[in-house]
């Protein structure tokens, strides 16, 4: 076991050490989140004139042939009305085309956790009844009041002033339904229950988005770069060589160098969450059990795809330029950075098959940054699969001594 | 054979394509004996040893190592040996007692690298960089590397090519303490000097092929009491018959002359009379006792390092 633990130490010093690896390891994931970051916390200010808004009413009743719901939903559609022409509307509103109501509201919840929206607000389909049964319940009996759900996104000052202006909104609303129903001096009917995305104590932003994004990418490039180049390298400058004259075999120096690269992505990954974290403010919960298992299948998959490059290339030259030719669609069309929905079929073929996509998509879902658009067991399947293929090359082509 | 030998060797081949690197090599390393295999580049020396350390397998022949006969040197014997390698190298950024450390741990046993450090005289470069060592440096380190499991069979795989003359002597230094202790070391090099002042029994090969063995004295014997004249001459000049009737004259490349003799003044007289009729000069001339180098010349009209 100390042959193991010796060569897990080599193999992370020695990658401290050296400036460049040290750079694309460490510091470049690094400066990727804090530009990132720093970049789309501006973006939203000038557009919080106007607010991106869905409103979602599920009210099945009416009162007299009134549904209250509508009349809710029609307060907010004059309002997302410019006052005069060429002005900004107050709200640019989101509503639900026929079809499947529940669907378009998960939708418009995910959009509100990456900063599409700032708010979403839900007309409860017992909407009507309930505010007939509060209006005209016999007098000393508590009835509920008929609340609308908001959903924001806390900690977004955004977010925060819709709800103060969605208050009003249904405020006045609550006016006009007490006067339709002559009921001047009841206390409010209707009433304003505030919902932040996730749990009661997250606070999610686009920060929050980006930092499962750049642990992965982390991940990534250090298995794309880092394990061909340890290997080609070494097996070019004869480095393995010395190894292979000792007792030490092949699968006990992977051992060793696999426990070092995991204890190099887990270095990476306390420095891209405390940056995240205590920098920027981030509240994405990383530590959770199912966010760790899809942690370290990135690792491992990133590991596997990085011996496959060494098993593809001869030298460290070729080995470098497969690694590039691989890394900027796998990167970029995994949605990493960004939402991946609107992409080109040509692209989104790419991306189906892409090890990172699925991995970014079941890390984000086991945190509840965003919705699993492909369930767990996709997600955990196609990587694994990719494990399985890559190991497979590898053990068929993979030469670890230099050939005459 | 000798059958008290640490390792024995019989009828080893292996082939590179249509090329035999190595073609029925035979010989035998008793315990505590330094054995060389001398030659020019390309005679097999280097894959020989790297079959007899592990690193490939022979296409056939037999190798007994501490008295086990085996196909492929396995993970047992190689706790017992130690091996330099040609070109080897080390991770750039570990420092020089990290190395000693890392490989010590291959191992189930091991010397401290303190020890090593003291031993290849690198105690002042204990924590300096890989990278920054010099050529004499690094390959003390790799000899540290090679003896860090104290093992009874070391393999040098020319080890001081490459150096300055200072370095050299340095890594001569290093073997004499280690065949003073009683390890058996088997070395590859292509410097005659080297096989002569540091080997009990060189092994001479060409071509993949062992050529000749014996200790120095006994390979420099077969050329008997002579003395050898050197000088340079056009490859096309015709030397003197009553040369060729008192000497054994040998032309190598590049116009090199050996004339081989035991009766020097005799033979001294009739290259000056040629020279003087025919207007050749016998430039760079020597006059000097046999070595290696002749006799790896007389097995093969070639020197060993052209």
């Amino acid at each position: 076991m100390k042959d193991v633990l010796h060569l897990a130490r080599t193999q992370l010093v020695t990658a401290l050490r050296e400036r460049i690896t040290l750079f694309w390891f460490l510091i470049f994931p690094l400066f990727l989140l804090a530009l990132l970051a720093i970049i789309f916390a501006n973006v939203g200010k000038t557009q919080d004139l106007t607010f991106e808004i869905a409103v979602v009413n599920l009210d099945r009743g009416a009162i007299g042939g009134t549904n209250f719901g509508s009349l809710v939903a029609e307060t907010f559609r004059e309002l997302s009305a410019p006052a005069s022409p060429g002005a900004a509307p107050l709200f640019r509103l989101h509503e639900p085309a026929a079809g499947d109501v529940q669907a378009y509201l998960a939708d418009e919840i995910r959009l509100l956790k990456i900063g599409k929206r700032v708010a979403v607000v839900v007309i409860p389909a017992e909407f009507s009844e309930t505010l007939f049964a509060a209006a005209y319940a016999p007098a000393g009996v508590a009835a509920a009041s008929a609340e609308v759900a908001v959903h924001t996104s806390g900690g977004r000052t955004s977010s925060d002033m819709a709800l103060g202006i969605i208050e009003q909104v249904i405020a006045r609303v609550d006016r006009e339904i007490l006067t339709k129903l002559g009921l001047f001096d009841t206390a409010h009917a209707v009433t304003v229950d505030q919902l932040e995305v996730g749990s009661a104590n997250k606070t999610l932003a686009y920060v929050d988005f980006l930092v499962p994004g750049v642990v992965v990418m982390g991940f990534f490039v250090a298995g794309l770069f880092s394990v061909p180049g340890t290997i080609l390298f070494g097996r070019e400058r004869r480095i393995l060589r010395a190894y292979w004259v000792t007792p030490l075999n092949v699968p006990r120096f992977l051992a060793g160098f696999s426990l070092g690269h995991v204890a190099l992505c887990a270095l990476q990954f306390v420095c891209v969450w405390f940056l995240g974290r205590f920098v920027f403010g981030a509240h994405v919960n990383l530590f959770q059990p199912l966010a760790i298992v899809y942690l370290v299948l990135a690792m491992v998959t990133f590991l596997a795809v990085g011996f496959l490059v060494a098993a593809l290339a001869r030298t460290p030259n070729a080995g470098m330029a497969i690694a590039n030719i691989i890394n900027m669609p796998l990167m970029f069309l995994g949605g990493l950075f960004f939402p991946t929905g609107s992409m080109p079929p040509v692209l989104r073929a790419i991306m189906l098959v892409d090890p990172v996509t699925y991995i970014a998509d079941g890390l984000r879902a086991s945190v509840g940054v965003s919705p699993a658009t492909y369930g767990h067991a996709v997600s955990l399947g196609v990587p694994c699969a990719w494990i399985v293929g890559c190991a497979a090359v590898a053990a068929l082509r993979l030469k670890w001594d230099v050939g005459r | 054979m000798d059958p008290t030998a640490l390792m024995k060797v019989s009828n080893l081949v292996k082939y590179y394509g249509d090329v035999h690197a190595v073609d029925g090599v035979s010989f035998s390393v008793p315990t505590s004996e330094v054995f060389t295999l001398l030659g020019p580049n390309g005679a097999g020396k280097t894959t020989t040893l790297e079959i007899l350390e592990g690193i490939r397998e022979a296409d056939s022949g037999e190798i007994e190592i501490f008295g086990q006969r085996l196909r492929r040197i396995d993970r047992a014997t190689k706790q017992r040996i130690g091996v330099l390698l040609q070109e080897g190298n080390f991770e750039p950024y570990l420092r020089v007692r990290e190395v000693l450390t890392l490989f010590g741990s291959f191992f189930r046993s091991s010397r401290s690298p303190a020890d090593m450090l003291h031993e290849i005289a690198l105690e002042e470069k204990a924590n300096a960089f890989v990278k920054t060592l010099s050529g004499g440096q690094k390959q003390r380190l790799a000899i540290g590397v090679a003896l860090i499991n104290d093992p009874e069979l070391v393999f040098l795989d020319e080890p001081t090519t490459g150096l300055d003359p200072q370095a050299r002597h340095n890594i001569w230094s290093i073997v004499s303490r280690l065949t003073a202790s009683g390890k058996t070391i088997i070395l590859t090099t292509h410097y005659m000097d080297e096989a002569e002042t540091l080997s009990q029994r060189v092994c001479i090969m060409d071509h993949g092929k062992v050529i000749a063995q014996g200790s120095p004295r006994e390979l420099t014997a077969q050329l008997g009491q002579d003395t050898i004249v050197e000088f340079v001459a056009p490859e096309d000049a015709n030397l003197p018959d009553s040369l060729s009737a008192c000497c054994e004259i040998v032309r190598g490349e590049g116009g090199l002359v050996s004339v081989k003799t035991n009766d020097l003044v005799a033979a001294l007289g009739r290259l000056v009379d040629w020279s003087r009729s025919s207007g050749v000069p016998l430039a760079e001339m020597t006059v000097r006792q046999p070595n290696l180098e002749d006799v790896f010349l007389s097995l093969t009209g070639r020197r060993l390092r052209t």
